[in-house]
Parts: structure tokens; C-alpha cells; sequence
């Protein structure tokens, strides 16, 4: 690489950027009317006229690879996730919302409904129902498999309101797990023969060890499927198996899970008295602080960043030449908001795993 | 992916498709009034009417199979 | 599958089947910071279609051999993303039941 003169500047050590292109490599203005310097500097040689590597070192990601739990429940969790690309960000949560598999009702056989909700109108609220057991434990049941014990729940819901009475909400806890399989037999064409049953277990699903310590049933007893007027019933069966959040999205584990890159709020200028009370007052997410300096005098900080949704209240008008809103290209805040089926910070491992399975399926095909 | 082109998306399909064997003597047809909503017995040759109300739309019951649908 | 010349294994494109942008991005990245990479890029022919096409130019090693490593260190990085993450939520968990047993 030549160096021509005007990049031969002798204050700045060699092999590190000037202050302002290395702010615009790390960081996405966000102006008044648009984010600037959106793009990422991916290619390895961008900065090569300056001597400054831009390609991937592993042990550089291995030191400067970050992640802090800041909130964490049984069903949802919030984690930073510092020196990271958005690239791989991105991949995570597509991996999370359609790829991570579930358990979710399939299948549902109406021996009876005379309710006023149409049959496949029920059926399908059934599929959306999350249900809480661990997909791990299940296989995928393909069209040549049979429904065994290991790749298929199966639920029943026998319900009738009385004639006499008032009506009826059919909720979520009258959908009773079955661990022996399906109760319902198929007609057969030949009445000689005895008639099959819809799944073949071979032994009852409460005595399978994994299962045994958490039983299987619905994540949330007080769903409304439907109502029932006076004399009417629901008679069904319903069989759950494993899936992906691509082919529908009753398999999606996430209620959703999102990434936002962290604000980064700088006072350009300082901003005191009056002017200072004037942009504590404008930030409706209460960015900043006024603090005494003393002499009387107060100044306006910045305590919140964190909590900034770049609305941009702050920089319209005047405001725009004392305070920088920027975003940290390599900072992301990672919400994940788990449906129930597993725990939220289970999710994301399993999200990982199954981009190294990619991968790993990638590369024996390349071989 | 489930690309089945099986009619069990939005239309019922019964499990078996071969229909039963006919009696030389069917057991008497029941039908709901639409009135009342009485279960009525209807046979071959009979008045279509209710039994207490008079009202002569009759609805049919319900199939007995089981019907399979996709929750989808 | 590869489509590329038989005498010049530098540059390639690569047909993968079943998969979209959730790899390609990530391996593109990958592939932008290899220093041996002179030029790389993803598409989707058709959105209907599970397909992507992955083109990579090196400056003189096999796009293959560039394409395989930049998998592997995708592996990688996913490897230490996962174990920071549980660590991470390990120290977060023990801390919590700290916190609480200190409260109560």
C-alpha cells in the first residue's frame, strides 16, 4: 500500500483510525431528518491506505465479546450483547421467531361440536394454544411415521352446558393430556377387523422418565376458546406435535423477541440554566438530569441513555448543534419474550445451537 | 413443509370414504326441528312435520363420524 | 453446489439449498472480514424459492477452502456466544438468589 502525504499523520499511532473515522465506523448518526452512516465497514481491507486491519481477529472477538443480563423472569429476558455484528444479531432472532421448534396441536378430531363456533374455526384456535412441554424431548412426526408416544401429545376436551343453564366459557383447562394416547378409534372399511386407534402407543407418556418430573399440559389455564349457549356440547380430540415457527406460526417459541441497538446521547455543547430545564422538560423518556454546579448555576447531563427512543425531540429546532444522537453499531439490547415452553434464556442457547447446525450442515456438504 | 393437497384443510373429510352397508330396513332418520329444536324420528314415507309443534322445516343431525381437521 | 471454472478455483459462486438470509448475512460478514477475500456478496434468485447464492473471489486461495473456514469461524463465534451467554446468566442467577436470601 502507498502512503500518500496527506495520510501520513504522524499524530495518530499506526495501525488505529483518526478519532472521526473510527466515530463513524463505530457509531450510526441518527440527524434530525435521517440516520447517517448506516452501513456496516465490513471489508477487511477498507482502511488498508491507513494501515489499520479491519478483518476479524478471534481473539479480539474472544476478548471484546460481552454479555450482561439486565433483566431476567421466568418467560422473558433482557441481555446486551456487546461486540457482536448485526449480521449475527439478525440471525439469532430469525433463528428465535421461525426456526427454534415447538409443540403445538396439529390435529383435531370433532366427534361432536354443536356450538355456534364452526369446527375448523375451533381448530384452529386449538393450534394457537401454547402448550407447556419441553419440544426437546419429542421428535418431529413425519407423513410416513405413525403418532407414537414420542412425537405426538394428544389432548381431549369433552365439554356440555346444560340445558337449563347459564352459559358456558370453555376455557383452556378443560383441555385434559392424555398420556396413553388417543381414546378414538378409526372406522375401519372392514367390520371383521378390530378397529385401530388414531395413535399407537406403545407405553403410557407419564412413565417415560424425562416427562415424568413435569407433567404436560396447557401453559395457561384461563384462555377463552369459546362459549356455549344451553344444551350444547364439544366433544373432541386434539394431537399436538413438534414444528417450526417457518411452516406456521402457532410454533413460533416467541411471543416475539427483538434487538435494538444502545442510544448514545452526547452533550455537544454545555447547555445551562434556563435552556437546561427547557430539554429536561422536552425528553418525554427523561434522558437528561439538571445538575448544580454551583454559583447558582445548573447544567443540563445526560443520566438515561439507555432509556432514549431517538424521537428526536431534543435536536428539533435549535437543538441540533449541542447534543449528538448516535446508536453503538455493536451494542445490541436483545429482548426475548418467551410464549412458555421454555425458559427464555433456554430459547436463545437453542437458537445458537441450531445456527451451528447450520452451519455445520453447510460445510459437510461442501466436503 | 406441509404442501398435502388433502381436502382436510377447510373442507371435513371422513376417515373412511366407503359408504356403509345399507339396511334393507333403515333405523328411522332423526331430525331436529327448527322450531323447538325436538329430536324427531323421521321414517321413509313419513309427513315432514313436527311431531309437537307443526313447524315443517326439519334439520338434519350432526354425522356421527369423527372428523379430522389441521389447526390451521 | 459450486458453479465455478475448472481451471481458476478463485472465484466461485456456491448454490445453497433450504436456506436464506439467516446464514448468508452472518457468512457474508464473515466473508467481508477475511483479508483473503477480494470480493463477496449473497443473493436470493426468488423469494419463493429456498435458495441462495453465495459469490466469493479471493486473491488467490480456493473460494472453497475461504468458504469452509469462514463456516467454521462462524461455528466459533456462535461457540463462545453461547458459553458467555450461559456464564453470563449463571453469575446473573446466583446473584439474584443472593440478593434474595440477603432481603428475606
Amino acid at each position: 500500500m502507498s502512503e500518500t502525504a496527506s495520510l501520513n499523520m504522524q499524530d495518530i499511532p499506526q495501525g488505529q483510525l483518526p478519532e472521526h473515522i473510527e466515530l463513524q465506523r463505530a457509531r450510526v448518526f441518527c440527524k434530525a431528518d435521517a440516520p447517517v452512516h448506516t452501513e456496516d465497514v465490513e471489508y477487511s481491507g477498507a482502511y488498508a491506505a491507513v494501515g489499520f486491519d479491519n478483518s476479524l481477529q478471534v481473539d479480539d472477538f474472544r476478548r471484546d465479546f460481552r454479555v450482561e443480563i439486565k433483566n431476567l423472569s421466568m418467560d422473558d429476558i433482557e441481555f446486551d450483547m456487546i461486540g457482536i455484528d448485526a449480521s449475527l444479531a439478525n440471525a439469532f432472532r430469525r433463528i428465535l421467531i421461525a426456526e427454534v421448534p415447538t409443540m403445538a396441536i396439529e390435529k383435531v378430531l370433532i366427534v361432536n361440536n354443536t356450538s355456534v363456533m364452526a369446527d375448523e374455526i375451533l381448530s384452529h384456535r386449538l393450534g394457537l394454544l401454547p402448550i407447556e412441554a419441553d419440544p426437546r424431548l419429542f421428535d418431529f412426526l413425519s407423513e410416513n411415521d405413525t403418532p407414537n408416544e414420542r412425537n405426538t401429545i394428544v389432548f381431549k376436551m369433552e365439554v356440555h352446558c346444560k340445558k337449563r343453564g347459564p352459559r358456558l366459557t370453555v376455557k383452556s383447562d378443560q383441555l385434559k393430556w392424555l398420556p396413553n394416547g388417543s381414546e378414538l378409534l378409526m372406522e375401519s372399511p372392514n367390520p371383521s377387523t378390530k378397529p385401530r386407534s388414531f395413535t399407537s402407543f406403545s407405553c403410557s407418556q407419564a412413565s417415560l422418565p424425562q416427562i415424568s418430573g413435569r407433567p404436560i399440559g396447557m401453559k395457561h389455564l384461563d384462555i377463552i376458546i369459546t362459549q356455549l349457549g344451553p344444551g350444547q356440547s364439544i366433544e373432541l380430540e386434539a394431537h399436538a406435535v413438534k414444528g417450526t415457527g417457518k411452516v406456521h406460526a402457532k410454533w413460533s417459541p416467541v411471543g416475539t423477541t427483538w434487538y435494538r441497538m444502545l442510544p448514545e446521547v452526547k452533550l455537544l455543547k454545555e447547555v445551562r440554566g434556563n435552556d437546561a430545564e427547557k430539554l429536561v422538560k422536552k425528553c418525554p423518556r427523561k434522558v437528561f438530569d439538571v445538575e448544580d454546579v454551583g454559583h447558582a448555576m445548573k447544567k443540563a447531563v445526560v443520566s438515561r441513555p439507555r432509556d432514549c427512543t431517538l424521537c428526536r425531540e431534543c435536536i428539533s429546532g435549535a437543538g441540533e448543534e449541542n447534543i449528538a444522537l448516535r446508536r453503538v453499531r455493536d451494542h445490541f439490547i436483545f429482548t426475548v419474550e418467551s410464549t412458555g415452553a421454555l425458559p427464555a434464556e433456554v430459547l436463545f442457547t437453542e437458537a445458537v445451537k441450531i445456527l451451528e447446525e447450520k452451519c455445520e450442515r453447510v460445510i459437510s456438504e461442501l466436503s | 413443509m406441509d404442501s398435502q393437497p388433502e381436502p382436510k384443510d377447510s373442507q371435513p373429510k371422513p376417515k373412511d370414504s366407503q359408504p356403509e352397508p345399507k339396511d334393507s330396513q333403515l333405523e328411522p332418520v332423526i331430525y331436529i326441528c327448527g322450531d323447538c329444536r325436538k329430536e324427531i324420528p323421521v321414517k321413509p314415507g313419513d309427513a315432514v312435520q313436527c311431531r309437537e309443534c307443526g313447524y315443517r322445516i326439519l334439520y338434519k343431525k350432526r354425522t356421527s363420524r369423527i372428523i379430522q381437521y389441521e389447526a390451521r | 453446489m459450486e458453479h465455478g471454472s475448472l481451471t481458476d478455483s478463485k472465484n466461485s459462486t456456491f448454490c445453497l439449498m433450504d436456506e436464506d438470509h439467516t446464514l448468508a448475512n452472518s457468512v457474508r460478514f464473515l466473508l467481508n472480514k477475511d483479508p483473503r477475500v477480494e470480493f463477496c456478496g449473497y443473493s436470493i434468485p426468488h423469494p419463493s424459492e429456498n435458495k441462495v447464492n453465495i459469490r466469493v473471489q479471493t486473491t488467490g486461495d480456493s473460494a472453497k477452502d475461504v468458504l469452509k473456514e469462514s463456516f467454521q469461524d462462524l461455528i466459533f463465534l456462535c461457540q463462545h456466544v453461547r458459553s458467555t451467554f450461559e456464564k453470563s446468566v449463571a453469575d446473573f442467577k446466583s446473584t439474584q438468589s443472593r440478593q434474595e436470601m440477603n432481603g428475606a
